[in-house]
Protein backbone atom coordinates (compact mmCIF):
# COMPACT_ATOMS: atom_id res chain seq x y z
CA UNK A 1 0.00 0.00 0.00
CA UNK A 2 1.02 3.66 -0.85
CA UNK A 3 2.57 5.65 2.15
CA UNK A 4 -0.12 7.99 2.35
CA UNK A 5 -2.83 4.85 2.52
CA UNK A 6 -0.90 3.34 5.65
CA UNK A 7 -0.54 7.12 6.86
CA UNK A 8 -4.63 7.06 6.61
CA UNK A 9 -4.84 3.79 7.80
CA UNK A 10 -2.60 4.27 11.00
CA UNK A 11 -4.24 7.95 11.64
CA UNK A 12 -7.78 5.83 11.62
CA UNK A 13 -6.12 2.86 13.87
CA UNK A 14 -5.16 5.85 16.34
CA UNK A 15 -8.46 6.65 16.36
CA UNK A 16 -9.82 3.29 17.24
CA UNK A 17 -7.18 2.88 19.81
CA UNK A 18 -8.45 5.95 21.68
CA UNK A 19 -12.06 5.63 21.65
CA UNK A 20 -11.65 1.44 22.54
CA UNK A 21 -9.42 2.45 25.41
CA UNK A 22 -11.68 5.34 26.58
CA UNK A 23 -14.81 2.58 26.36
CA UNK A 24 -13.34 -0.04 27.99
CA UNK A 25 -12.03 1.52 30.78
CA UNK A 26 -15.34 3.26 31.55
CA UNK A 27 -17.20 -0.10 31.28
CA UNK A 28 -15.26 -2.38 33.30
CA UNK A 29 -14.24 0.69 36.03
CA UNK A 30 -15.42 -0.67 39.27
CA UNK A 31 -17.14 1.64 41.33
CA UNK A 32 -16.00 4.23 43.41
CA UNK A 33 -17.94 6.22 46.47
CA UNK A 34 -18.81 9.50 45.68
CA UNK A 35 -19.91 11.50 48.82
CA UNK A 36 -20.76 10.38 52.30
CA UNK A 37 -24.37 10.51 52.10
CA UNK A 38 -24.47 7.46 49.66
CA UNK A 39 -23.67 4.23 51.15
CA UNK A 40 -20.72 1.81 50.22
CA UNK A 41 -20.31 0.75 46.87
CA UNK A 42 -21.28 -3.34 46.84
CA UNK A 43 -17.59 -5.04 46.93
CA UNK A 44 -16.15 -6.13 43.22
CA UNK A 45 -15.40 -9.36 42.01
CA UNK A 46 -12.00 -10.37 42.59
CA UNK A 47 -10.87 -11.55 38.96
CA UNK A 48 -11.83 -8.17 37.91
CA UNK A 49 -9.30 -6.19 40.00
CA UNK A 50 -6.60 -8.29 38.71
CA UNK A 51 -6.71 -7.80 35.21
CA UNK A 52 -8.01 -4.41 35.35
CA UNK A 53 -4.88 -2.62 36.70
CA UNK A 54 -3.08 -4.17 33.97
CA UNK A 55 -5.84 -2.89 31.17
CA UNK A 56 -4.49 1.16 31.23
CA UNK A 57 -0.79 0.12 31.29
CA UNK A 58 -1.09 -2.06 27.96
CA UNK A 59 -3.81 0.38 26.06
CA UNK A 60 -2.10 2.96 26.86
CA UNK A 61 1.07 1.11 25.56
CA UNK A 62 -0.82 0.72 22.36
CA UNK A 63 -1.69 4.06 21.97
CA UNK A 64 2.23 5.36 22.07
CA UNK A 65 3.18 2.53 19.86
CA UNK A 66 0.36 3.64 17.31
CA UNK A 67 1.80 7.15 17.50
CA UNK A 68 5.64 6.13 17.20
CA UNK A 69 4.61 4.07 14.19
CA UNK A 70 2.65 7.13 12.61
CA UNK A 71 5.82 9.06 13.53
CA UNK A 72 8.00 6.39 12.08
CA UNK A 73 5.84 6.82 8.49
CA UNK A 74 5.92 10.48 8.58
CA UNK A 75 9.51 10.03 8.60
CA UNK A 76 9.58 7.77 5.30
CA UNK A 77 7.65 10.13 3.27
CA UNK A 78 9.37 10.74 0.29
CA UNK A 79 8.76 14.35 -0.02
CA UNK A 80 11.01 16.04 -2.47
CA UNK A 81 11.52 19.68 -1.31
CA UNK A 82 10.60 22.27 -4.35
CA UNK A 83 6.97 22.11 -4.53
CA UNK A 84 4.12 21.93 -7.26
CA UNK A 85 6.38 24.02 -9.49
CA UNK A 86 9.53 22.10 -9.48
CA UNK A 87 7.49 18.99 -10.16
CA UNK A 88 5.77 20.47 -13.07
CA UNK A 89 9.39 21.52 -14.90
CA UNK A 90 10.34 18.26 -14.43
CA UNK A 91 7.42 16.84 -16.28
CA UNK A 92 7.73 19.32 -18.80
CA UNK A 93 11.50 18.52 -19.24
CA UNK A 94 10.34 14.72 -19.28
CA UNK A 95 8.41 15.32 -21.97
CA UNK A 96 10.63 17.35 -24.33
CA UNK A 97 13.26 14.02 -24.01
CA UNK A 98 10.48 11.44 -24.09
CA UNK A 99 9.36 13.05 -27.76
CA UNK A 100 12.75 13.63 -28.94
CA UNK A 101 13.60 9.73 -27.99
CA UNK A 102 10.36 8.46 -29.36
CA UNK A 103 11.30 10.19 -32.97
CA UNK A 104 14.74 9.09 -32.77
CA UNK A 105 13.25 5.61 -32.09
CA UNK A 106 10.60 6.15 -34.93
CA UNK A 107 13.33 7.06 -37.39
CA UNK A 108 15.75 4.11 -36.10
CA UNK A 109 12.82 1.59 -36.87
CA UNK A 110 11.62 3.35 -40.39
CA UNK A 111 15.46 2.48 -41.83
CA UNK A 112 15.19 -1.31 -39.89
CA UNK A 113 12.00 -1.71 -41.98
CA UNK A 114 13.45 -0.05 -45.51
CA UNK A 115 16.16 -2.29 -45.02
CA UNK A 116 14.50 -5.24 -44.19
CA UNK A 117 12.30 -4.65 -46.92
CA UNK A 118 15.51 -4.82 -49.26
CA UNK A 119 17.00 -7.94 -47.75
CA UNK A 120 13.61 -9.58 -48.61
CA UNK A 121 13.18 -8.84 -51.80
CA UNK A 122 17.21 -9.15 -52.83
CA UNK A 123 16.70 -12.97 -51.17
CA UNK A 124 13.87 -13.36 -53.28
CA UNK A 125 15.55 -12.59 -56.32
CA UNK A 126 18.23 -14.82 -55.91
CA UNK A 127 16.27 -17.46 -54.90
CA UNK A 128 13.90 -17.34 -57.56
CA UNK A 129 17.89 -17.48 -59.60
CA UNK A 130 18.80 -20.55 -57.94
CA UNK A 131 15.82 -22.33 -58.62
CA UNK A 132 15.71 -21.27 -62.48
CA UNK A 133 11.92 -20.02 -62.27
CA UNK A 134 12.72 -16.74 -63.47
CA UNK A 135 14.61 -15.57 -66.48
CA UNK A 136 17.50 -13.51 -64.84
CA UNK A 137 17.25 -9.82 -66.04
CA UNK B 1 -41.63 9.65 -16.49
CA UNK B 2 -38.45 9.83 -14.90
CA UNK B 3 -40.26 9.23 -11.17
CA UNK B 4 -41.81 6.16 -12.38
CA UNK B 5 -40.85 3.01 -10.10
CA UNK B 6 -38.92 1.32 -13.55
CA UNK B 7 -38.84 4.05 -16.21
CA UNK B 8 -38.78 3.04 -19.56
CA UNK B 9 -34.84 4.15 -21.43
CA UNK B 10 -34.96 7.50 -22.99
CA UNK B 11 -36.63 7.87 -26.45
CA UNK B 12 -33.44 9.08 -28.22
CA UNK B 13 -32.98 5.86 -30.10
CA UNK B 14 -35.61 6.69 -32.34
CA UNK B 15 -33.47 9.82 -33.76
CA UNK B 16 -30.52 7.51 -35.14
CA UNK B 17 -33.50 4.69 -37.66
CA UNK B 18 -31.46 6.30 -40.42
CA UNK B 19 -28.00 6.44 -39.09
CA UNK B 20 -26.74 3.50 -41.29
CA UNK B 21 -27.88 5.17 -44.33
CA UNK B 22 -27.21 9.21 -43.79
CA UNK B 23 -24.85 9.94 -40.62
CA UNK B 24 -25.33 13.09 -40.55
CA UNK B 25 -28.82 12.55 -40.27
CA UNK B 26 -28.52 11.59 -36.67
CA UNK B 27 -27.57 14.31 -33.85
CA UNK B 28 -23.98 14.82 -32.60
CA UNK B 29 -23.45 14.00 -28.88
CA UNK B 30 -23.42 16.63 -26.48
CA UNK B 31 -20.81 18.65 -25.56
CA UNK B 32 -18.84 17.36 -22.47
CA UNK B 33 -20.66 19.38 -19.31
CA UNK B 34 -18.49 22.34 -17.29
CA UNK B 35 -18.88 23.98 -14.26
CA UNK B 36 -21.65 22.25 -12.10
CA UNK B 37 -24.47 20.02 -12.87
CA UNK B 38 -27.41 18.23 -11.35
CA UNK B 39 -27.59 14.45 -11.23
CA UNK B 40 -30.48 12.71 -9.08
CA UNK B 41 -31.40 15.97 -7.13
CA UNK B 42 -27.95 16.99 -5.97
CA UNK B 43 -24.66 19.32 -7.14
CA UNK B 44 -22.16 17.63 -8.36
CA UNK B 45 -18.56 20.16 -10.10
CA UNK B 46 -16.53 19.32 -12.60
CA UNK B 47 -13.74 20.47 -10.89
CA UNK B 48 -11.89 17.87 -9.08
CA UNK B 49 -10.30 19.50 -5.98
CA UNK B 50 -10.20 19.26 -2.54
CA UNK B 51 -12.27 21.87 -1.59
CA UNK B 52 -10.30 23.54 1.74
CA UNK B 53 -11.51 23.50 5.36
CA UNK B 54 -12.97 26.48 5.97
CA UNK B 55 -15.21 25.57 3.00
CA UNK B 56 -16.22 22.77 5.23
CA UNK B 57 -17.06 24.62 8.24
CA UNK B 58 -13.25 23.78 10.02
CA UNK B 59 -10.79 25.38 12.00
CA UNK B 60 -7.48 24.58 10.54
CA UNK B 61 -4.67 24.15 12.89
CA UNK B 62 -1.73 24.14 10.56
CA UNK B 63 -0.29 27.59 9.25
CA UNK B 64 -1.26 28.05 5.51
CA UNK B 65 1.34 28.95 3.45
CA UNK B 66 2.56 28.51 -0.24
CA UNK B 67 5.52 25.58 0.84
CA UNK B 68 3.99 23.56 4.11
CA UNK B 69 6.58 21.36 5.74
CA UNK B 70 4.19 18.43 6.14
CA UNK B 71 6.51 16.48 7.69
CA UNK B 72 6.66 19.09 10.63
CA UNK B 73 2.88 19.74 10.90
CA UNK B 74 2.07 15.69 10.13
CA UNK B 75 4.54 15.31 13.70
CA UNK B 76 3.07 18.16 15.67
CA UNK B 77 -0.33 17.25 14.80
CA UNK B 78 0.73 14.14 16.12
CA UNK B 79 1.81 15.93 19.59
CA UNK B 80 -0.81 17.77 19.97
CA UNK B 81 -3.48 14.42 19.31
CA UNK B 82 -1.30 12.59 22.13
CA UNK B 83 -1.74 15.75 24.76
CA UNK B 84 -5.51 16.03 23.65
CA UNK B 85 -6.01 12.31 24.81
CA UNK B 86 -4.17 12.65 28.20
CA UNK B 87 -6.50 15.87 28.59
CA UNK B 88 -9.52 13.90 27.97
CA UNK B 89 -8.27 10.94 30.29
CA UNK B 90 -7.84 13.66 33.11
CA UNK B 91 -11.06 15.88 32.04
CA UNK B 92 -13.05 12.18 32.50
CA UNK B 93 -11.32 11.64 35.64
CA UNK B 94 -11.66 15.22 37.92
CA UNK B 95 -14.94 16.89 35.85
CA UNK B 96 -16.09 13.95 33.72
CA UNK B 97 -18.89 16.60 32.70
CA UNK B 98 -16.60 18.70 30.76
CA UNK B 99 -15.87 16.17 28.24
CA UNK B 100 -17.61 17.40 24.94
CA UNK B 101 -15.27 20.21 24.73
CA UNK B 102 -12.04 18.02 24.69
CA UNK B 103 -13.70 15.16 22.53
CA UNK B 104 -14.42 18.18 19.82
CA UNK B 105 -10.57 19.06 20.31
CA UNK B 106 -9.69 15.62 19.60
CA UNK B 107 -12.67 15.21 16.10
CA UNK B 108 -10.82 18.87 15.36
CA UNK B 109 -7.31 17.10 14.99
CA UNK B 110 -8.40 14.16 13.27
CA UNK B 111 -10.13 16.08 10.81
CA UNK B 112 -6.82 18.21 10.27
CA UNK B 113 -4.48 14.92 10.17
CA UNK B 114 -7.00 13.59 7.17
CA UNK B 115 -7.11 17.16 5.53
CA UNK B 116 -3.41 17.25 5.20
CA UNK B 117 -2.77 13.52 3.75
CA UNK B 118 -5.65 14.58 1.07
CA UNK B 119 -3.65 17.41 0.09
CA UNK B 120 -0.58 15.16 -0.45
CA UNK B 121 -2.18 13.41 -2.92
CA UNK B 122 -1.72 16.01 -5.99
CA UNK B 123 1.86 15.74 -5.08
CA UNK B 124 1.86 12.23 -5.10
CA UNK B 125 0.09 12.04 -8.36
CA UNK B 126 2.74 14.04 -9.86
CA UNK B 127 6.01 12.28 -8.35
CA UNK B 128 4.11 8.66 -9.90
CA UNK B 129 3.79 11.02 -13.87
CA UNK B 130 7.60 11.66 -13.29
CA UNK B 131 8.38 7.75 -12.67
CA UNK B 132 6.43 6.78 -15.68
CA UNK B 133 7.87 9.21 -17.92
CA UNK B 134 11.30 7.89 -16.98
CA UNK B 135 10.33 4.48 -16.90
CA UNK B 136 8.94 5.11 -20.63
CA UNK B 137 12.17 7.15 -22.13
CA UNK B 138 14.50 4.43 -20.12
CA UNK B 139 12.74 1.66 -22.34
CA UNK B 140 12.39 3.48 -25.57
CA UNK B 141 16.34 4.09 -25.30
CA UNK B 142 16.94 0.96 -24.61
CA UNK B 143 14.65 -0.02 -27.74
CA UNK B 144 16.44 2.52 -29.89
CA UNK B 145 19.58 0.50 -28.96
CA UNK B 146 18.73 -2.46 -29.92
CA UNK B 147 17.45 -1.85 -32.90
CA UNK B 148 20.77 0.12 -33.74
CA UNK B 149 22.72 -3.28 -32.79
CA UNK B 150 20.37 -5.81 -34.71
CA UNK B 151 20.49 -3.44 -38.10
CA UNK B 152 24.38 -3.47 -37.81
CA UNK B 153 24.78 -7.52 -37.39
CA UNK B 154 22.46 -7.68 -40.32
CA UNK B 155 25.14 -5.20 -41.98
CA UNK B 156 27.56 -7.28 -40.92
CA UNK B 157 25.77 -10.72 -42.19
CA UNK B 158 25.56 -8.49 -45.53
CA UNK B 159 28.70 -7.97 -46.01
CA UNK B 160 30.18 -11.06 -44.97
CA UNK B 161 27.88 -12.75 -47.55
CA UNK B 162 28.97 -10.71 -50.24
CA UNK B 163 32.73 -11.29 -49.29
CA UNK B 164 31.90 -15.42 -49.50
CA UNK B 165 30.21 -14.81 -52.99
CA UNK B 166 32.83 -12.86 -54.04
CA UNK B 167 35.77 -15.12 -53.14
CA UNK B 168 33.95 -17.94 -54.94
Amino acid sequence: MDIISQLQEQVNQIAGLTFNTFGTLQRDAPSVRLSQNYPEPPPNPTEDAATFSEQPKQMSAALVKAAKQFDALVAALPLSEGGEEAQLKKIAELEAENDAVGQELQRQLEAAERELKQVQELFSQTTDNCLNLKKPD
Amino acid sequence: MATATYPPPPPFYRLYKDYTENPESAPEPPPPIEGTYVCYGSNYTTDDVLPSLEEQGVRQLYPKGPNLDFKKELRSLNRELQLHILELADVLVERPSQYARRVEDISLIFKNLHHLLNSLRPHQARATLIHILELQIQRRKQAVEDIKRRREEAQKLLKEALGTLEGQ
